[in-house]
């Protein structure tokens, strides 16, 4: 199928487009799939993720919800244990603290304490992250909580055509995800991708290289793989020729992908947008250093936000936060190392 | 909404029945209530049993002592169809084994636990449904549906919406009755849950074992109002009291939310007044002495849930007075009951039980790491 003079612009998707697809599809595939969360019917969602499809599907499967996120996820847990599959939103995904409980303690835990005998097909998914001038409670990347807490799956899509892939994989797949996207993504024009008319999926725990380089690898995801595939650029220019893997999931994490970008550059730089302190970055590097030591020539570095909240206006958020001239210092000093 | 529909109902009932008299309870027969006497000897005899076996140092974990709340376990699950879910906790051990005894208490096929498995539970043995991964209560079964307990409490009380919701989606009639103390009543989540399920007007019942005590802390400060079954006024569902010592009460209002839930009315809060007998769990029968004054536990312990029963039966003429000094469990601590306080019938049953789980094999080790994720995928 090639795209035609006339047609394109109608067949390219956005980040958002692409979820609410992916959510479409698998509703229509699966009946004994449901959609529950606050505002995501009769409103179709904060953000319109869900736009339609109570229309389409009807008020029992696409489920207005009480201001009740440990509600939310608990009765998604039931449901799930009673042969349902649910997507269950957040209306951002800071608001997932008011339903932590029901994540870690029942959710994640339910297939390890019923030595298999339940497993829970539940997505949890929201829009993410900062640089939005959201302040501290529309802006929070809290994927750290969730990786550390066994049992749960940690997606975060940084591309239309993964956004849609990765949510089809994570209903598809039989266990717990939290489903980070990217609400600075879900419209950006210049993202806009033309989408298979089939169906595909993008296995979990599979990470891709966004820009190959033989100096330097960049390790992120989500928002940050835009700031480093900018640092990438900028560094071409001063003749650095950077490496950017996006990781996709960060359970489980595709190491062999890292390992073989190190192996090659030397160097490696670890981005998120997460504080440091704890955070999935330094759980990478970790692992960097315990597996592929013997494969550096600089130590491993982290990028990462300040060990701050997100703060609101402009200048204050983007000081504590990556950014490409933070990118490309640690970049130039790595490689002169 | 609900007031609208409260209302309606209620008028729809009056015209076309027979004058209110009749309770649930009245509808049973001799021998049903004689088997619900025996079910009450077999929720203690469980108990004592246990609470010896652990003093002789045989059992790893704490004990919650379910002892002078029996009628609650009995008198609930007595009316429901085996389909039914229910979600016990901590202290409603029996419960496990109890769902659906009716069906036969040498029943295999029926749909609650057997006493085999929940022993081996109890001893932590791999032959329990959970295989030993978690302590005590927290096991639970898809296929015998019974909801998996956790130390959240009222972190249930969602679960059991979500699986009361799937049910009605898929056109069953089943009811999820679900177990708490009046301490989780003041949990976000109980509120959550319940008006989730209010709104949606989900089958589920919430049972409330008013002890008196949650741990340390005694009712009046955990909930305001004056029966903890008034929490029901601000969803606009029934709230029920129960008297929990008499398993015909229990009966008769659990009854009540069940036929009210399955006929798709909404949920309901049913309190049973009760007393916690020891201490929260096996270590803290020394405190509990302690911070709870004496004459409050004589009292409490005063109407033994199966002495009130014998009594009922007595004076129903369903037994002889030659029953009445046979089989005296009651008021008597663990310590001072004796295999001849119970039928023989309830020992043998239980001696079973126990002979499964001191056979049955401890988990492998590498079971540890095991089960973390699903591998199956899905639909």
């Amino acid at each position: 199928m090639s795209a035609t003079v006339d047609a394109p612009a109608i067949l390219k998707k956005n980040y958002l487009t692409a979820l609410k697809e992916a959510i479409d599809e698998e509703m229509l595939r699966n009946p004994d799939m449901i959609c529950q969360g606050e505002d995501i019917g009769l409103l179709g969602g904060a953000f319109g993720v869900t736009d339609g499809l109570q229309a389409k599907y009807g008020n029992k499967r696409v489920v207005d919800m009480p201001i009740s996120e440990a509600a939310i996820i608990g009765s998604a847990v039931g449901m799930a244990l009673n042969g349902k599959t649910v997507m269950a939103e957040m209306q951002f995904i800071d608001f997932i603290s008011c339903g932590f409980d029901q994540i870690v303690n029942m959710m994640a835990t339910y297939h390890y304490r019923t030595a298999g005998e339940v497993n829970m097909p539940v997505v949890v998914r929201g829009p993410a992250g900062a640089y939005g001038g959201g302040a501290l409670y529309h802006s929070q990347m809290n994927e750290a909580w969730f990786c550390n807490s066994p049992g749960l799956k940690v997606v975060c899509p940084s591309t239309p055509y993964d956004a849609k892939g990765l949510l089809k994989a994570s209903l598809r797949d039989g266990n717990p995800v939290i489903f980070f996207e990217i609400k600075e993504l879900y419209r950006r024009r210049e993202l806009e991708e033309e989408l298979p008319s089939e169906d595909y999926i993008v296995p979990l725990g599979k990470a891709a290289i966004r820009r190959e380089g033989t100096d330097v690898t960049f390790v992120s995801y989500g928002q940050n793989v835009y700031h480093c595939l900018a640092a990438a650029d900028e560094l071409a220019k001063q003749g650095v020729h950077a490496e950017v893997i996006d990781i996709r999931t960060l359970v489980p994490l595709d190491e062999e992908t890292i390992y073989n970008s190190i192996a090659k550059t030397n160097r490696v730089i670890v981005v998120n947008e997460a504080p440091m302190t704890c955070g999935f970055a330094g759980e990478i590097v970790a692992r960097i250093t315990t597996n592929a030591f013997d494969l550096l020539d600089a130590p491993p570095v982290r990028i990462t936000r300040l060990d701050t909240p997100v703060p609101w206006v402009k200048p204050l958020e983007l000081y504590v936060l990556p950014s490409v001239e933070k990118l490309v210092n640690a970049a130039l000093q790595t490689v002169r190392y | 909404m609900s007031n609208k529909s409260a209302t309606a109902t209620a008028e729809k009932a009056e015209p076309d029945q027979q004058p209110v008299v009749s309770r649930p309870s009245d509808l049973l027969t001799k021998e049903e209530r004689f088997e619900m006497w025996m079910q009450l000897y077999l929720a203690r005899y469980f108990d004592v049993r246990l609470i010896k076996e652990k003093k002789r140092g045989r059992l790893r974990g704490t004990l919650y002592s379910s002892h002078n709340q029996e009628a609650i376990i009995v008198g609930s699950l007595f009316g429901l169809k085996p389909t039914d879910w229910i979600s016990p906790i901590h202290r409603d051990m029996p419960a496990f084994f109890m769902k659906d005894i009716r069906s036969g208490w040498e029943n295999n096929d029926r749909i609650g636990m057997s006493v085999e498995e929940v022993c081996a539970q109890v001893w932590g043995k791999v032959d329990s449904p959970g295989r030993a991964r978690d302590n005590w209560s927290h096991i639970g079964s898809r296929s015998k549906r019974i909801i998996h307990s956790t130390s959240m409490l009222a972190g249930t009380i969602p679960v059991a919406a979500g699986v009361a919701y799937a049910d009605r989606l898929n056109g069953g009639d089943s009811v999820v009755i679900t177990y708490n103390g009046e301490g989780s009543t003041a949990q976000g989540i109980f509120h959550e849950a319940i008006n989730y399920a209010a709104v949606h007007k989900l089958p589920v019942v919430t049972i409330v074992e008013n002890n008196q005590w949650a741990y340390g802390t005694p009712v009046e400060l955990e909930c305001p109002t004056p029966d903890v079954a008034d929490r029901a006024k601000g969803f606009g569902i029934p709230g029920l009291v129960a008297d929990g010592q008499d398993v015909f009460d229990v009966y008769d209002k659990v009854m009540q939310a069940v036929n009210h839930a399955r006929s798709g009315s909404g949920p309901s809060i049913v309190e049973c007044k009760t007393f916690r007998a020891y201490g929260h769990g096996d270590h803290d029968d020394d405190r509990a002495a302690r911070y709870r004054p004496e004459d409050e536990v004589v009292q409490g312990r005063g109407r033994d849930p199966i002495a009130v029963c014998r009594q009922r039966l007595l004076e129903l003429g369903d037994i002889g007075s030659d029953f009445a000094e046979k089989w005296v469990a009651e008021g008597k601590s663990a310590s001072e009951a004796t295999n001849e306080d119970f039928p023989e019938k309830v020992v043998e049953y239980l001696n079973k039980g126990i002979d499964f789980a001191v056979a049955s094999a401890l988990p492998p080790a590498e079971e540890g790491g095991m089960w973390v994720f699903y591998e199956g995928g899905s639909k």
